[in-house]
């Protein structure tokens, strides 16, 4: 008791900033380690990392995905009701007319310019829907001047219509990126002082990929003598960049997707137990959730949504396991589903 | 009351203005359409005073377009010519690009009257704002005007052969069906146009 009394504000003070500058450290260490380590194996041989990868975390991803956006979804809508029930609405929406887009393919005529239609009225009500969004977003932020996003959205749909293919592609390109906004989001949220180190170390992926268009641009492109090199090589792109090298787009496409799942996997449920202290915190305890913790919450939805997420995380297992480029392709169409969802949760974090 | 009047005979009077110019006009002719495909690359004629034989080199993106041609599939593999080449869609991303400059120029005049000064993230979208309109402008005038006409290219053929140089220009690649009469071998032709006693072109 009498060496508690003794103990000095300063001291405790600086043990205090010393522990902080260390997980700093840690945390700055282990981002430019991945980075590179990424960056390595997806250039050094790209396709059989990116069946490895898709098999162990495609399915591990969405599922700490679902459990992010369930805690940040409010047990009360209240005045978000409006931007809640267009986020669902939309995203309902969407995915369904996603979904059938392949039938629409089969049924429709044999014409590009008919399809490349298609593709671009989806293309421009994922835009219009993302724009109301921010609409709505804007509003209950008054101080902000959101107005710009209605140029840009008119940009981009213009963009889109110039060469619907070339937008899908920059989506797939682009969504990866999404998750190192959230975990930027997280960290001013939860971690202010750990903002300017990440943003920091984040100058370092144009350095990267700079690195490796100029190192595999030159390569040969990689075979596609089986379906399943063929399906992950025109995911990439390949067939719409014909004179870029494939193992360029592969390696490049991959790269961003293992940070993807680095940031869902490893940085943001790593740094919610580090934030909140607590054994409540842990992944696997639904009863953390604010919706099921809440007295007014929704405890068993929860909980069937998770169960129901880890059912479906072995299911993909156990697809891949006995087909994996027919279970490939169908995850990929149902993962739209968890790319619109990105857009109002990050939308509520800004 | 009255303001609303006026407008809607000044509309009255332009649309029946219009239906009469428009009955006007002749029927379109209908386009000439050839069952052969058609491919656009480039071509360079190369003099080499050392090579025994003519050689024709084809890139691999060239080889899969022919390929595909051959199958009946769609052509359009390079990025500069999988850009919209479709008519509507040309039109509704021009009307978009429109749209996008009118309210970002809003945008721009809004913020600007208010005195409030732009952030970094206001001026990135700016930046981007202009940068897109400016490319998709690039693209819709070389679509409308492609500049001087393919054959411009292969004017100085004949000087530049002469000389030993190599004349680069575009070409396009067609697939037309076997004929016996005329035989099975390639045939290059070259814009090129009989010169008078002047030197200018007839």
């Amino acid at each position: 008791m009498q060496d508690a009394l003794d103990l000095k504000p300063t001291t405790w003070r600086s043990t205090l900033e010393a522990g902080t500058t260390t997980r700093l450290r840690v945390f700055a260490a282990t981002l430019v380690l991945c980075v590179l380590a990424s960056a390595a194996f997806a250039s050094w041989i790209p396709l059989p990392v990116s069946i490895i990868t898709v098999f162990l975390f495609a399915g591990p991803h969405n599922w700490f995905e679902l459990r992010y956006f369930l805690m940040r979804l409010p047990v009360r809508f209240g005045r978000s009701r409006n931007f809640f029930i267009t986020a669902f609405a939309g995203l309902a929406v969407l995915t369904c007319t996603y979904f059938s887009l392949p039938l629409i393919y089969r049924l429709s005529p044999n014409s590009n310019e008919w399809w490349l239609t298609v593709i671009a009225v989806w293309n421009t009500l994922f835009l219009g829907w993302l724009a109301v969004l921010v609409w709505l977003r804007s509003k209950q932020k008054p101080r902000s001047n959101w107005t710009w996003f209605l140029p840009l959205t008119f940009a981009l749909c213009a963009f889109n219509w110039f060469s619907p293919d070339f937008f899908s592609l920059a989506l797939v390109y682009v969504h990866p990126l999404v998750a190192l906004w959230f975990l930027d989001r997280h960290l001013k949220r939860t971690r202010p002082t750990w903002v300017r180190t990440y943003r920091r170390c984040l100058a370092l992926l144009p350095v990267v990929l700079v690195l490796m268009v100029w190192q595999l641009q030159q390569t040969t492109s990689l075979p596609e003598s089986n379906g399943l090199f063929w399906r992950i090589t025109q995911h990439s792109g390949a067939e719409l960049l014909p004179n870029v090298s494939s193992h360029l787009l592969v390696s490049v496409h991959l790269f961003l997707e293992m940070l993807h799942y680095g940031v869902w996997l490893l940085a943001l449920p790593l740094l919610g137990s580090v934030v909140t202290r607590s054994s409540s915190g842990k992944v696997w305890d639904w009863k953390s959730v604010p919706l099921a913790r809440h007295p007014k919450g929704f405890p068993k939805l929860v909980g069937f949504a998770l169960g129901f997420g880890v059912i479906m995380v072995a299911l993909l297992w156990v697809g891949f396991s006995i087909d994996y480029s027919t279970t490939r392709d169908i995850y990929f169409t149902l993962a739209i589903a968890h790319v619109l969802a990105e857009a109002p949760f990050l939308l509520k974090m800004i | 009351m009255k303001p609303l009047l006026a407008i809607s005979c000044f509309v009255l009077i332009v649309l029946s203005t219009a239906f009469v110019v428009h009955a006007d006009i002749p029927k379109p002719k209908p386009s000439q359409k050839s069952g052969n495909t058609t491919i656009f690359s480039s071509l360079e004629i190369v003099p080499d005073p050392k090579a025994n034989n003519a050689k024709l080199q084809i890139h691999q993106s060239d080889l899969k377009a022919l390929r595909a041609a051959l199958d009946g599939q769609s052509t359009n593999t390079t990025l500069a010519t999988s850009i919209s080449h479709s008519g509507p869609r040309t039109i509704v991303a021009g009307v978009l690009l429109f749209l996008s400059l009118s309210f970002g120029g809003v945008w721009l005049a809004r913020t600007s009257r208010s005195g409030a000064t732009l952030n970094r993230g206001q001026k990135t979208v700016a930046v981007l704002l202009v940068t897109a309109a400016t490319l998709g402008a690039a693209a819709i005038i070389t679509r409308g005007n492609a500049g001087p006409p393919p054959a411009y290219r292969w004017k100085n053929l004949p000087t530049a052969l002469a000389a030993g140089e190599s004349t680069a220009g575009p070409v396009m690649i067609e697939v037309i069906p076997d004929d016996p009469n005329t035989g099975t071998g390639m045939v290059l032709t070259i814009p090129l146009k009989k010169k008078n006693a002047q030197g200018d072109d007839e």
